[in-house]
């Protein structure tokens, strides 16, 4: 199978049309400018002997020289590190823009692991490129075909000789570069994979200190780690054998003009005079080759990155969606909507209404696919098939950051941030003082945070290691009602919180959060049995929805869960 | 413990070459015969480079000038001869050279994994994953390239400058100084500007740790930058780091580029030198002509292959400033070691606080002078307040932590006397947050424990049966071989809770601890799993911190964690009273 063409470099190189053409003029003046130095000092011998001439004019201008090839030098420096750290620069900024259009499915679909590599090493190949091959290779490529005709103008017979190694050159190029291109983007991928061999290990190393499993971890990552080296092995061989052979190349260049042109000055069709300068103009056809030898590692790295990169950039925009705005009443419905992953349904045809200013409860057993389902109504995934209305209008036809600033979501596993809590809890920027305050209050955070040496100000450490479990949980609630939601979506969250506090903070919320769209997914039916409507999930099925007393009497599986958590009353729960 | 490492260019000089050296010495040990066989290759390739041009001169002078095209031919024939040697052993060189650099590559990379593994979690408390990803990835890189790519050139240039240097002296000393005097200033330069370079260096690569950190911290949150809207905050964070990163680069590209100018600079000035001075010799009756010409070009062959170790001393200094981040991963030492002669104590106890104290870095103590004995075969109930402790008890039991004062003990020895494999035996641990590696349930399950992973399916199942925990794998779709991304929302949290308890109870540790180990499961599953710690041997010790009162009305015993204090409650309604009261004070 072939696989697609990759995106041209040159493309992303347009924009800085101005800064890669101000890199070329710098790169070759100074090399010019290098030039001249041995050329006038060759003159100044040559004044010097002659006696024909200011020989301190001449050492004034070497002088000068040198000193405008310094400054000149410099300068290349400035706008080569300029140049390549913008498009290094500019491309995150893309890149991350490309991403925070993405849904959430698609960034999880992508992978953090990849990601992340996108933005730093794959970005890095290309700075490489910019700032030490673009304008290498280009006046290279133009010092090639000048010196080509340089060399046909002086002796069409001999040059056509010499050129014949050229395209034996371009050959060896096309053939190692198209070998590299999929080893240079295999090795990306490894670099993939220790970023997530490595992220495991650290978000898991409580877990791994446990059971003693660093050797185990250790393994995992040596494979990684080998396959890795085995790859750039692979690349290093494509590549140790390119520079020589291309050298070899030019050299018996070299050797054909040596034996050929000794021949024409020998039978005197040349003369030895033609024949030197013919030499010496070679070499100025012989180094950009090399040179562009040396840049075709950081070539070919770029040209894999780029590819990796152009993925993320050309990924389907999410599907459009409407510009509906205005306030929520809470009233949804979700109709008929099916998940699947792969060939498992998560979610099987599941419809059921909830009325604005509600409480809805949403119990299951473990895996029935409750979170999934408030994914989907939260709109952070897309169902298989099936709607979900608000107010009777599909969440398609809602404008995101209208629907995500009326609806608040307290995640079921700890999504911290390593800010301060006054940042964390006022996440979203919306968030005033006063609704900061009744949050807080709300989540009866308040005795927490005044113990706290730094109150609001105390950083949290990334995941949140620095909080107990219960204090995560409150903390995210804290989050979710600063933004004075209509809708508020609670994923278990009472798990790790006792009856008690539980109790005070769902008092606290219908106190200060009048007209509240609640939706719950609860494992304790004891606070819930008062709400509107209790939906039972089971295996992606809905099982039963009512009030309490309807399951009650209706439904043999809620009795069941019921009956089990007779005796597992929270603490002051009787 | 203080575990934060530097994110900020430390001051002074920091590593001189010299102690770089001898921190990779080790490293690069196996690399011997490589290197050495690289160094000859680079001498070889060196002398036949030279070698070319003059035997090309020769055939000009003689064969071509003579007429006398069979001579040609034989050197033709010497030329080509030369040309293959230099194909040889410049190939050679290079893989020779990769080789060495990919090697130490592989080798620095493992030995930092196995540091960070070695290191306790306080460590990954203390700083942030994405900026040590980018140093066991990234600047282990930078080493690599300068391994690869550039130390060889130190030995072919080094060995051409000597060569040079030497005959400028011997010609003509007076010249000779002449022409070294820019060298001697160069070297000075620097040598005063390197560690400037070393630290923008440095600083560049440690706003790159810094842009990986926040972005691999907003990647993994996404779900909340979604749902709150913040799409804005991952965008203004990454443009902030990103803008810090692009200065901060600017600056170290900025500083390495410094050295390739100065260094032409110098050539062309000991050109100029040498004229001028030359010319006045020469006015003297102290030189003649012919000798300052020769004596230019080997001005030239002097300052060419200087001018290309620039280029090798600002890819050293971005490769020190890397090493220096590498290092200070590398020269962290765990504080958790063993201690096999740790006094034993508590006789009789399965485990056994003596007067443990304990805090967190810049925290008040968690834990003040406590002192209690868990007894073999019983159960413990933890209750009290959130924040309370409860945790970080337990954490404590299972050795995550150290105490700051105080002994725990496990079965009548100092629990540091353990080796980790041993402690791991022992105790049994779910964790308040489940983590599960990439993989499948089963290798989860049989995470860490080669005997089990090397059963087959149906013997796993057996087993499973065995202790009554086979019936729960229906929970997950495809079994046993139901795939598991970490990194991915494929598992429900109470998901993970089971496996982690399967993986816990199929150990038959002796002392099981549950950290709310099932609180997001189900209350029908959760009685399942009760009667399933209920079957497990009758010595086995449980100690569990949970919210539900039946797990603790259960209890033999039941302490209160609070305050800083743990206190034994004679009966259940004792305990809930303290619970009560804590609340009020708190």
């Amino acid at each position: 199978m072939k696989r697609p063409r990759p995106p041209s470099l040159f493309g992303l190189l347009k924009p800085y049309r101005g800064w890669i053409v101000l890199l070329i003029v710098m790169t070759v003046g100074a090399s010019a400018l290098g030039l001249a130095v041995p050329r006038i000092l060759a003159s100044a011998i040559d004044t010097f002997t002659g006696q024909t001439g200011d020989l301190e004019t001449l050492i004034l201008a070497l002088a000068a020289i040198t000193v405008v090839a310094f400054i000149i030098g410099n300068l290349q420096v400035l706008v080569q590190t300029v140049a390549s750290e913008r498009v290094a620069r500019d491309l995150r900024t893309r890149l991350a823009g490309a991403i925070s259009q993405q849904t959430y499915a698609t960034v999880d679909a992508l992978t953090p692991a990849s990601l992340l590599t996108n933005l730093t090493s794959d970005v890095d190949a290309i700075k490489t490129f910019v700032s030490q091959a673009v304008a290498s290779l280009i006046s290279s490529v133009f010092l090639i075909f000048g010196a080509a005709a340089l060399l046909l103008w002086l002796n069409w017979r001999l040059a056509l000789a010499v050129l014949l190694v050229l395209p034996l050159i371009g050959g060896t190029f096309y053939v190692v570069l198209g070998r590299v291109r999929k080893l240079f983007g295999q090795i990306q991928g490894m670099v993939d994979a220790l970023n997530k061999v490595l992220n495991e290990n650290i978000v898991g190393a409580a877990l791994v200190r446990l059971l003693d499993a660093q050797q185990h971890e250790y393994r995992k990552f040596l494979v990684v780690s080998e396959k890795s080296r085995a790859i750039s092995m692979q690349i290093l061989r494509q590549f140790a054998a390119m520079i020589p052979i291309i050298t070899f190349l030019t050299n018996i260049a070299i050797l054909t003009i040596l034996t050929l042109g000794g021949h024409f000055v020998i039978t005197h069709q040349m003369s030895l005079g033609e024949f030197t300068a013919f030499n010496s103009y070679l070499t100025i056809l012989i180094f950009p080759i090399i040179i562009i030898g040396f840049m075709s590692t950081a070539i070919g790295q770029a040209q894999a990155s780029y590819f990796r990169i152009s993925r993320v950039l050309n990924a389907p925009p999410p599907a459009a969606r409407g510009e509906q705005a205005g306030a929520l009443t809470g009233a949804i419905e979700v109709r008929d909507v099916t998940l699947t992953h792969g060939t498992a349904k998560t979610l099987d045809h599941v419809s059921f209404t909830i009325g604005a200013a509600s409480r809805t409860a949403i119990i299951g057993p473990t895996a029935a696919g409750k979170t999934q389902l408030v994914y989907l109504m939260t709109g952070l995934l897309a169902p298989t098939s099936g709607e979900i209305l608000y107010d009777g209008r599909p969440i398609t036809d809602y404008a995101r950051s209208s629907l995500h600033a009326q609806i608040g979501f307290v995640f079921q596993d700890s999504a911290l941030f390593n800010l301060t809590l006054r940042e964390n809890i006022a996440f979203n920027a919306t968030v005033d003082e006063a609704r900061l305050a009744l949050a807080i209050e709300t989540a009866e955070l308040t005795d927490f945070i005044a113990a706290l040496p730094q109150g609001l100000d105390t950083v949290v450490s990334e995941r949140g290691a620095s909080l107990s479990g219960g204090q995560k949980q409150r903390v995210m609630l804290a989050r979710a009602l600063a933004i004075a939601p209509h809708i508020l979506f609670l994923d278990d969250f009472t798990a790790r919180v006792d009856n008690a506090t539980e109790a005070k903070i769902l008092a606290n919320v219908k106190a200060n959060y009048p007209g509240l769209t609640l939706i719950s997914i609860t494992q304790k039916i004891a606070p819930v049995e008062d709400y509107d409507q209790i939906i039972l999930l089971m295996e992606g099925e809905v099982l039963a929805a009512g009030t309490h007393a309807e399951l009650v009497r209706t439904c043999p599986e809620y009795v069941q869960i019921l009956q089990s958590q007779q005796s597992t009353d929270h603490y002051e729960a009787a | 413990m203080d575990y934060k490492l530097s994110t900020a260019a430390p001051a002074g000089k920091g590593r001189t070459l010299l102690s770089a050296a001898r921190t990779l010495a080790p490293l690069l040990r196996e690399e011997r015969s490589n290197i050495a066989i690289a160094v000859v290759c680079v001498i070889i390739s060196s002398a036949a480079s030279l070698l070319g041009p003059a035997l090309i001169a020769r055939v000009i002078d003689t064969a071509i000038a003579r007429g006398d095209y069979g001579l040609l031919l034989r050197y033709a024939g010497l030329l080509a001869v030369v040309y293959v040697i230099a194909l040889g052993s410049s190939y050679t060189q290079t893989i020779r050279m990769g080789t060495a650099g990919r090697n130490l590559l592989f080798r620095l990379r493992n030995q930092l994994f196995t540091r960070l593994s070695n290191l306790p979690i306080a460590f990954f408390a203390q700083n942030r994953a994405g900026d040590l990803i980018s140093r066991v990835n990234s600047d282990t890189d930078k080493i690599n390239q300068f391994f690869a790519q550039a130390l060889m050139q130190f030995f072919g240039n080094g060995f051409l400058i000597l060569g040079a240097g030497i005959l400028l002296l011997t010609l003509n000393w007076r010249l000779g100084i002449a022409a070294l005097i820019p060298a001697l200033a160069i070297l000075g330069i620097t040598r005063a500007i390197s560690p400037w370079v070393k630290r923008t260096n440095r600083k560049g690569l440690e706003s790159l740790g810094a842009l990986s950190g926040d972005i691999s911290e907003s990647l993994s949150n996404f779900k909340v930058i979604v749902a709150f809207n913040r799409v804005d905050y991952f965008r203004e964070k990454f443009d902030l780091a990103n803008q810090r990163n692009y200065r901060a680069s600017i600056a170290a590209g900025i500083s390495s580029g410094v050295f390739m100018p100065l260094y032409t600079l110098a050539g062309a000035a000991a050109s100029i030198l040498v004229l001028a001075y030359g010319v006045k010799l020469i006015g003297g009756g102290a030189l003649t002509i012919g000798v300052l010409i020769g004596y230019l070009l080997y001005v030239t062959a002097f300052y060419n292959p200087l001018r290309q170790l620039a280029a090798v001393w600002s890819s050293l200094q971005m490769a020190m400033a890397a090493l220096d981040r590498v290092h200070e991963v590398l020269g962290l030492e765990t504080d958790l070691v063993a201690v096999p002669d740790a006094p034993a104590g508590a006789p009789g106890a399965l485990l056994a606080f003596d007067g443990v104290s304990f805090n967190y870095p810049g925290g008040k103590n968690v834990l003040e002078n406590v002192s209690l004995i868990l007894e073999r075969g019983k159960t413990y109930a933890l209750v009290g307040p959130t924040g309370g402790g409860k945790t970080t008890t337990a954490m404590l039991m299972a050795r995550l932590y150290d105490p700051g004062s105080g002994a725990v003990y496990l079965d009548g020895r100092d629990i540091r006397a353990f080796t980790p494999a041993e402690r791991a035996v022992k105790i049994g641990f779910i964790l308040q947050e489940p983590f599960l590696f990439s993989g499948t349930v089963r290798d989860n399950i049989a995470y860490g424990q080669a005997d089990m992973a090397a059963l087959t399916d149906e013997e796993l199942t057996k087993r499973l049966k065995a202790s009554g925990l086979a019936d729960f794998l229906d929970r997950f779709s495809e079994g046993l071989a139901t795939p598991v991304n970490a990194g991915q929302d494929t598992l429900s949290l109470g998901q993970k809770q089971l496996v982690a308890f399967l993986r816990a109870v199929l150990r038959q540790p002796e002392i099981l601890i549950l950290d709310e180990a099932t609180a997001n499961i189900d209350t029908v599953t959760e009685q399942l799993l009760e009667e399933v710690l209920d079957r497990l041997p009758k010595a086995t010790t449980k100690v569990i911190i949970a919210h539900r009162l039946n797990t603790i009305r259960n209890a033999d015993s039941i302490f209160f964690v609070g305050g800083g204090a743990l206190t034994e409650a004679g009966s259940m309604q004792h305990a809930m009273d303290m619970l009560l009261s804590a609340k009020r004070t708190s």
